[in-house]
């Protein structure tokens, strides 16, 4: 003992160490082992001659001298105290000191008690408790001083010494310049940053809260719903996931008892109104919270009736509500943009987790619920009066499909992501189903979740439904989730999801504020569509504004009529919705079943595999498939606002996505860099309006913000023509940033069927044209990718009966394309997760990248066939996708790496190609885009996707006619993949 | 360990008297001793003659001919203070350094006198550093050879004539030290002069 503490105490001294043959080495002593072996450092043998010193080859880095062979060791000049932690002499009375001196020797102080004499006056020390005000007025100390010491204070309020005092009079000059002051001051004080920044300062929320967007509604749920009981930070994830597990095994466990079929009943059950009110409930609570801390007004109280509400109870308090506080919604629009950016983020982190961790089922789940999360976040504002609580119903809801989707996923590799996505979406899990039971159960949760996800597109086709009904709300809501999605873009599945929500955040969140008049007067149904893809366009042209601006206007543009065209078909559809919500929804869970069981499975293998953030981009594909599917009639509507919401949630995720896969595939890659870090940006730097267009632009930016922020207006303007077109920009931009993005978009241009397969062929799209890229660059990899995809299986049962569907779709749209969409996202989450994966599951990877590349593709054929730019875009993806589909076969995961880095740029292309193609959209709005995303998933899945891809061709002649030769040879591509 | 036997062990705090295979005979305070090992460690005073220094020798007693227990103690050995190990590597660490930028002086072939200010620098200022035959304080003040004042280079500013101080005062003790050892080594002279 002390032995090692001598030694202990000599280390890093000089030392001369003198051996058995009577040679002494010199050198820092550094350390000794059990054995009193001695190590020393920077040694060298002495010469018995005294020298200057040790030359530079003569000393050895370390040696370890063995105790038997030591004689002697001399530490020269050693200072005792040199080490002690405590100097006697200057700190005896620390309590380190104190223990210090006794150290081994633990014995029980004699404590005295302290006698304060009887000079205190036990008054002062009582009146310190009992006082509640703060300090002394200043007024009584001077009095005070006066009487007890006679000091009269020379204070002056006037601060005559330090300052003139303003003469005031009423001369035309002085009352001219009063006005114009109070008019300065009445111009700051209204301006969105005084106020925000006045709400930082007034802030009653602590940084945890304002920070901790996932932990928090899990929080404020517990505090508003349950319990007003302070959760430890370590335990918030815990109890969150507790929660979810509680809430959502409730949900889940009488719905998983069933199994994937039983959940979604209990979405049926909801009818689309209550069970999305309900999912946004859930998810609102945690994101409304942020949002009702940042807007004391009616934010904080949804938030408390959402958290407190139960999922059932919040469902319909929410509805009521929702539709009420239109005015709230609106004021979150213009600062709930960033709020609203927040709780999404939250929201997509969850669900891109959820995606993640579902893996390719996740995926398809985790599609599916990102679509709900739009579904329901436009449900929810429709329903909800009050924004926030429409807000976190939908991104509950989507929350909730994610969660669920991410429960299940978990068990393959994603806890961790699973844990994070269970914390925060344990309050959407609540909602959807039981957490637990989930996390225990990943596999059979997952089925569940798939089933769930179809429910959740049902949901969400209610959730659009509702969300129709309050447009103003959902695009508020959507607004705030884009926020929240660049928070959460760190996490890559949270981003593909809140890219998605981003998207349709954005999209709404620009409606909001662009369009508030069109959603208020299109009442929130049509409008929250409408005001979505307006938010595409306006985020695009503010992307375009910093990229292009003249885009950007045109995006504007468009997207304003394209709005109200929008919007009128939301009405229509949002009415069909709301009157056949229940059988639609129905109806709409088939198909999705059908499509997402396939997904699920395909998910269930990338899931392991599959990154968060991949998992996370399939999912909302899935969701919107799922959406588009619920309201193939309902189309404009639901697709629209689902989509968005998607799409801002995809490409936030996107972003994840694709900095992970595009930081890992090719280090080289700014693109990727930069969309990843523009998507970030953008979600913080612009609130809602520019959180739409920054989330897709994030997404799109990702792999080229410029591009990105180009792509983003010129799909807004296709989209802009139509409800479908401003879908169409989501999708390009979440195909852009991520697969679920794509298929978002291609939900809600399509409508939920087209949807779907758009979502997928966006997805695929979005990883062909990364493949493309990759392919130019290496046309293996591109061939990989898209064997890959096809192995997703996901995405290759899908694209079978999306392309089937597609085709009818294209044409009706609906259950088929809903199917197809399902399975894309399933995917594209795949894929996802491959992708990062990589090695570990090629096929999968390739599967994704198929996915991906196919979604891009479409995009850039939609781009293409608008503009001749987009044709240039279109050739390359032609060659490229042509090129990839045998060279993709050949390369499995390494394509899919470059096809990342390689498709961000590509993308970009593709994008701009699309925003062209989109602006052809625009004229061609519903038609074209649904053939875009036809031709994308058609051309997935090979022939079938041809066709409908020609079909959908045709009503654009050049666009679709470019689109139809890219496509051609992506599909033929894609076939032999599949 | 600590806990000394009357025979066979050592009790911390007595003093000892040993005469190494080698020749050498050392005397100490036992601070410590390791059975197993064989290693007793001793505390003497310091060689450099340094009041609250010490030289701690460690000693294998394995290769030890004489053990002579000069006087006992049977007081309790005091308790061991807790010790700064982050502290006790960072010095590690520094000497090691230390040394080696030294090795890295001699290598280059700078003279003795150099390296002497080097050593007189650094105790002042450790951001200092060698490269070549020239001194680099805080990366600003340039000393080439012979590293007199008149070869202190840089911007001209505080660290020069900081610099330049320190190298004044460096040479001037010097110069004192020289002084003193001459009329030491002449006294020395002389009285061996005397004595013989």
């Amino acid at each position: 003992m002390r032995m090692v503490h001598v030694l202990t105490s000599v280390v890093g001294t000089k030392c001369e160490l003198e051996v058995k043959n009577g040679s002494v080495y010199e050198g820092v002593f550094k350390t000794y082992g059990p054995e009193c072996d001695l190590v020393l450092d920077a040694a060298h043998r002495k010469s018995p001659e005294p020298t200057t010193g040790p030359r530079k080859e003569d000393i050895v880095e370390s040696i370890i001298f063995k105790a038997s062979d030591v004689v002697v060791v001399t530490f020269k000049d050693v200072d005792p105290n040199f080490a002690r932690k405590v100097s006697t002499d200057t700190d005896n009375f620390t309590d380190a000191a104190v223990t210090g001196r006794i150290n081994g020797e633990h014995k029980e102080k004699d404590l005295e008690p302290w006698d304060g004499g009887d000079g205190h006056n036990s008054d002062s020390l009582e009146s310190l408790d009992t006082d509640v005000s703060n300090g002394w007025d200043p007024n009584d100390m001077f009095k005070y001083n006066e009487e007890k010491y006679g000091v009269l204070s020379t204070y002056d309020s006037s601060l005559s010494t330090y300052t003139l005092p303003l003469e005031r009079d009423n001369s035309e000059e002085f009352l001219k310049r009063e006005a114009r002051a109070a008019q300065l001051a009445e111009e700051i004080e209204a301006s969105a940053s005084y106020k925000a920044r006045v709400a930082l300062e007034n802030d009653e929320r602590t940084e945890e809260e304002k920070y901790t967007a996932v932990v928090r509604g899990d929080r404020e749920t517990h505090t508003l719903g349950r319990e007003n009981k302070y959760v430890p930070p370590g335990q918030r994830n815990r109890e969150p996931l507790s929660w979810s597990t509680g809430r959502q095994n409730s949900p889940r466990l009488g719905q998983g008892s069933v199994g994937p079929s039983a959940p979604r009943p209990g979405p049926h059950d909801y009818s689309p109104n209550s069970g999305t009110d309900q999912r946004v409930v859930n998810g609102g609570p945690p994101r409304m919270s942020p949002k009702s801390q940042r807007t004391p007004r009616s934010h904080r109280v949804p938030p408390s009736r959402i958290s407190g509400m139960p999922p059932g109870v919040d469902l319909i308090s929410h509805n009521s509500p929702g539709e009420a506080p239109s005015g709230p919604p609106n004021r979150n629009n213009s600062s709930e943009g960033t709020w609203s950016s927040v709780v999404s983020g939250a929201h997509r982190p969850r669900s891109p987790r959820q995606n993640s961790m579902g893996g390719s089922s996740p995926g398809s789940s985790s599609l599916p619920s990102p679509q709900t999360e739009a579904l329901t976040s436009a449900s929810s504002p429709t329903t909800a009066s009050p924004t926030p609580s429409m807000v976190t119903s939908p991104t509950g809801d989507a929350k909730e499909c994610r969660v669920q989707e991410t429960r299940q996923t978990p068990p393959s590799a994603n806890k961790d992501i699973i844990k994070s996505l269970d914390s925060s979406p344990s309050i959407n899990r609540g909602v959807c189903k039981g957490p637990p039971s989930m996390p225990s159960d990943h596999r059979k949760q997952i089925d569940n979740l798939k089933k769930f996800s179809v429910d959740f597109k049902l949901q969400s086709s209610s959730n659009s439904d509702t969300s129709f009904e309050v447009n103003t709300k959902p695009v508020r809501d959507p607004a705030e989730k884009p926020k929240d999605l660049p928070l959460d873009k760190a996490s890559a599945a949270g981003r593909d999801a809140a890219e998605d929500n981003g998207a349709g955040n954005s999209a709404q969140a620009s409606e909001a504020a662009p369009v508030p008049p069109t959603t208020s007067t299109n009442a929130s149904k049509p409008d929250s569509p409408a005001a979505l893809s307006p938010s595409p366009s306006a985020a695009d042209a503010k992307r375009t504004g910093l990229d292009v601006t003249s885009q950007g206007v045109q995006t504007s543009t468009l997207s304003g009529s394209k709005h109200e065209d929008k919007e009128e078909k939301k009405e229509a559809v949002q009415d069909q919705v709301r009157k056949s919500t229940l059988n639609p929804n129905a109806n709409e869970f088939k198909p999705r079943f059908n499509s997402q069981p396939k997904p699920a499975n395909t998910p269930t293998p990338p899931r392991p595999q599959g990154q968060p953030s991949p998992s996370i981009v399939v999912p909302p594909p899935q969701t919107v498939y799922g959406q588009p599917v619920c309201f193939p009639q309902m189309y404009p509507l639901t697709p629209v606002s689902p989509g968005v919401q998607s799409p801002a949630m995809y490409q936030v995720q996107m972003p994840h996505m694709t900095v992970s896969q595009s930081k890992p595939y090719r280090p080289g890659k700014v693109p990727n860099m930069g969309q990843q870090r523009s998507d970030q940006h953008h979600p913080p730097g612009t609130p809602t309006m520019m959180h739409p267009a920054t989330a897709p632009g994030p997404q799109i930016v990702a792999p080229s913000q410029a591009y990105s922020a180009q792509y983003f207006t010129c799909s807004p303007q296709q989209f802009t023509s139509q409800p479908l077109v401003q879908q169409m920009p989501h999708y390009q931009s979440q195909a852009q940033h991520v697969f679920s993005p794509v298929m978002q978009g291609g939900t809600r241009m399509m409508a939920p069927p087209t949807h779907g397969q758009p979502s997928l062929v966006s997805s695929s799209t979005t990883q062909y044209h990364e493949q493309t890229h990759t392919m130019y660059v290496s046309a293996g990899p591109m061939p990989q990718q898209y064997p890959h995809p096809s192995a997703t299986l996901h995405p290759h049962p899908q694209h079978p009966q999306p392309s089937a569907t597609p085709t009818g779709q294209a044409q009706q749209g609906g259950p088929p394309q809903h199917g197809g969409p399902p399975n894309h996202p399933a995917a594209s989450p795949v894929q996802h997760p491959q992708h990062q994966q990589a090695a570990a599951a090629a096929a999968a990877a390739a599967q994704a990248l198929h996915m991906a590349s196919q979604p891009p593709q479409q995009q850039m054929y939609s781009a293409l066939a608008a503009t001749p730019p987009s044709m240039t875009p279109g050739p390359n993806p032609q060659s490229p996708q042509a090129s990839f589909p045998s060279a993709q076969q050949a390369v499995y995961i390494h394509p899919q790496q470059v096809q990342h880095g390689y498709n961000h740029s590509h993308i970009a292309h593709v994008q701009q190609a699309h925003m062209q193609s989109g602006m052809v959209p625009s004229h061609h709005p519903g038609p074209t885009h649904p053939p875009m995303m036809l031709m994308a998933t058609q051309g997935p899945p090979g022939g079938p996707q041809g066709p409908m891809a020609q079909t959908a061709l045709n009503p654009i002649p050049v666009s679709s006619t470019t689109h139809f030769s890219y496509l051609a040879h992506p599909q033929g591509q894609w076939t032999s993949p599949q | 360990m600590a806990a000394p036997g009357p025979g066979e062990y050592f009790s911390v705090g007595s003093h000892v008297s040993c005469l190494t295979c080698l020749g050498q005979r050392l005397q100490g305070e036992v601070v410590a001793f390791d059975y197993q090992s064989k290693m007793l460690t001793l505390k003497c005073a310091s060689s450099s003659g340094k009041p609250n220094l010490h030289d701690v020798i460690l000693i294998n007693l394995a290769y030890v001919s004489e053990v002579d227990i000069i006087n006992d103690r049977t007081e309790t050995p005091p308790p061991l203070a807790s010790l700064n190990v982050s502290k006790l590597a960072n010095r590690a660490r520094t000497e090691k350094e230390d040394k080696l930028s030294q090795a890295y002086a001699i290598s280059a072939g700078v003279s003795v006198e150099g390296q002497q200010l080097f050593q007189t620098i650094h105790k002042t200022i450790k951001d200092c550093k060698w490269q070549e035959k020239n001194i680099i304080v805080m990366d600003d003040v340039i000393i080439s050879p012979p590293y007199q004042v008149e070869n202190c280079k840089g911007k001209e500013g505080s660290a020069l004539s900081h610099v330049r101080k320190i190298v004044e005062k460096h040479f001037r003790d010097l110069e004192s030290q020289k002084s003193m050892q001459r009329s030491q080594a002449q006294q020395t002279q002389k009285d061996s002069t005397l004595s013989s």
